[in-house]
């Protein structure tokens, strides 16, 4: 639907190598090529040790392929990329900044006046329902309430592309579904690229509009599924018997990946 | 995250909830504090009293040990002439000196030896050498350079706090956690951005905790430095008493630097708390 639009985000036959400390090499990524257009919400599925994070990880610029490349609107990325956004998993706040301070920092990066930085970040806060909160150190909230700080800081950046990875693993179910509902009206709100990185498959069907299956050790793709679940999605579209069959079929092809290598991904 | 941390002051917290965390969850007030500084008290008093006794009775002779009386109305004598209160406050100047000059040089050096290995390369050899030597060893050499005035004071001052500082200042510089700087990277920041807003700040309770140890250890620099050479200062004092056999003005001058040093952590832990506030909330 969208093979003549060229893509926001690729990666063209990248393989990654690592070298462990007894001196082997491990191939993380192995030849692999991908398309991702503008807009989409890209959940990257794997059990883990299928090298997600490592591709995530080259889209941001954090670490360079050993061969191929990964491109940035058909442009090499070399170094740390602020247009590619990373959602920590461990929230990575800063501990010294207030909620406001986090929140503006790449605000502040740009060289925003004080007073423009104020207003913008007053919108972020609010969008993450943390209004009251401006003030408050990360130590002082709980988990679910750091994830949203971070988010907020990502959009207040206004990255091209947002990176997650994993970043609703350390939640529990109950605030994982309010921070799921919360990223889909976002993604709704903002229209902005995501590549998300899950080992659930519940939510890769409720997020994505494309669902990317990974092989593991070495990480390649398996298989690219489109999700034509009805948006905007809601959590109840679970019940639905297109969720089911579409959860049996994801379901079958992470299988065998699990069977051969012991990592269940959640059902 | 610091490497020393003040065990009277870690408080216990509530786990913020969502959605309605608090701002300062209130420490839990149990009763045990209270007896523990009951015991504290009483223990005091115990000792004090047994020195009382032992003195007056004559079971220990005023040779070995003053009577507590006794070195009250040194103290007070002392006072009264001001030359208490400018002993002190010789001593305080040669350690503030000697201190900010060593927090000037050390800090950052340290900074710059963590981030930048070819730095620490050309230091490390030097700190290593350094280090096993105690401050007093320095005052030979001192005296040799600086005759005995306030330089060499200082001098011996900055000897013996300058490579503590450097230490702390490597280790919590080095342990700012990569993830943040990695993040603050992805929001675009250059290379001071991430030494401004994130090495600095990620280092600093280390580097104040290191500061903080430093100063009781540059205070007992100056001391020694005193007892050697000098016309006044605390160390000055406690020589001249034991010169003159008056064991009251050398516990008057004990009493004092054990009192001076204490309002001085006193003093680091306020403007610690000043500095760092996101650490009053953290929970580890």
């Amino acid at each position: 639907m969208t093979a003549t639009m060229s893509p926001i985000l690729a990666a063209r036959k990248v393989t990654k190598t690592f070298t462990n400390a007894k001196e082997q090499h491990v191939v993380a990524v192995d030849d692999l090529s991908l398309d991702i257009h503008e807009g989409e919400f890209i959940c990257l599925l794997g059990a883990s040790g299928c090298g997600k994070s490592t591709i995530l990880n080259m889209f941001a610029g954090f670490i360079q392929p050993t061969s191929g490349e990964v491109l940035l609107h058909g442009q090499a990325i070399v170094k740390v990329e602020p247009r590619c956004g990373m959602i920590f998993q461990s929230y990575a706040l800063f501990p010294w900044k207030t909620v406001r301070g986090n929140v503006e920092f790449g605000l502040r990066m740009k060289g925003m006046s004080r007073a423009e930085r104020r207003e913008r970040v007053a919108d972020f806060i609010a969008m993450v329902n943390l209004r009251g909160f401006e003030d408050h150190y990360p130590a002082e909230l709980s988990g679910g309430m750091q994830q949203r700080v971070t988010i907020a800081r990502m959009l207040a950046a206004d990255p091209e592309v947002l990176l997650m990875d994993e970043p609703f693993a350390a939640l529990d179910a109950m605030t994982r579904q309010v921070m799921q509902e919360e990223l889909l009206r976002i993604h709704q709100q903002s229209g902005k690229t995501i590549v998300f990185i899950t080992h659930s498959i519940d939510e890769a069907l409720l997020l994505s509009s494309r669902l990317i299956v990974m092989s593991a050790r070495p990480g390649r793709i398996k298989a690219v599924i489109p999700n034509e679940l009805p948006v905007p999605r809601h959590i109840a579209v679970q019940f639905s018997p297109q969720y089911g069959e579409l959860k049996s079929t994801v379901w079958s092809l992470i299988e065998s990946e699990v069977r051969r290598h012991g990592a269940a991904p959640d059902r | 995250m610091s490497a020393v941390t003040d065990v009277a002051n870690e408080r216990p917290t509530g786990v913020a909830a969502e959605p309605t965390a608090t701002a300062a969850p209130a420490p839990v007030r149990t009763r045990r504090p209270a007896r523990l500084f009951a015991i504290s008290t009483l223990s005091v008093l115990f000792v004090l009293a047994a020195w009382y006794i032992s003195t007056d009775r004559g079971w220990v002779s005023p040779v070995f040990l003053p009577k507590p009386g006794r070195v009250v109305s040194e103290a007070l004598a002392n006072l009264a002439n001001g030359q208490l209160g400018k002993d002190i406050w010789m001593s305080t100047q040669r350690v503030l000196l000697g201190f900010v000059l060593a927090g000037v040089f050390a800090i950052p050096l340290g900074i710059v030896m963590a981030v930048w290995p070819p730095a620490k390369a050309a230091v490390a050899p030097f700190v290593s050498l350094l280090r096993p030597l105690p401050s007093i060893t320095w005052i030979p050499l001192t005296m040799l350079w600086l005759g005995i005035g306030e330089a060499q004071k200082v001098a011996i001052v900055f000897m013996g706090s300058w490579i503590y500082i450097l230490l702390y200042t490597v280790e919590s510089t080095k342990r700012v956690d990569p993830l943040l700087i990695r993040a603050a990277r992805s929001l675009g920041a250059n290379d001071l951005d991430v030494m401004l807003h994130v090495i600095l700040p990620g280092a600093l309770p280390g580097i104040i905790a290191g500061l903080k140890v430093t100063l009781a250890i540059s205070w007992s620099c100056v001391l020694s430095a005193e007892m050697i050479a000098a016309q006044n200062g605390l160390g000055a004092l406690i020589w001249q008493g034991k010169d003159w056999g008056n064991l009251a003005l050398v516990l008057v001058g004990m009493l004092c630097i054990s009192i001076v040093v204490l309002v001085a952590d006193k003093l680091a832990n306020m403007l610690e708390r000043l500095l760092l506030p996101w650490e009053r909330h953290h929970r580890t």
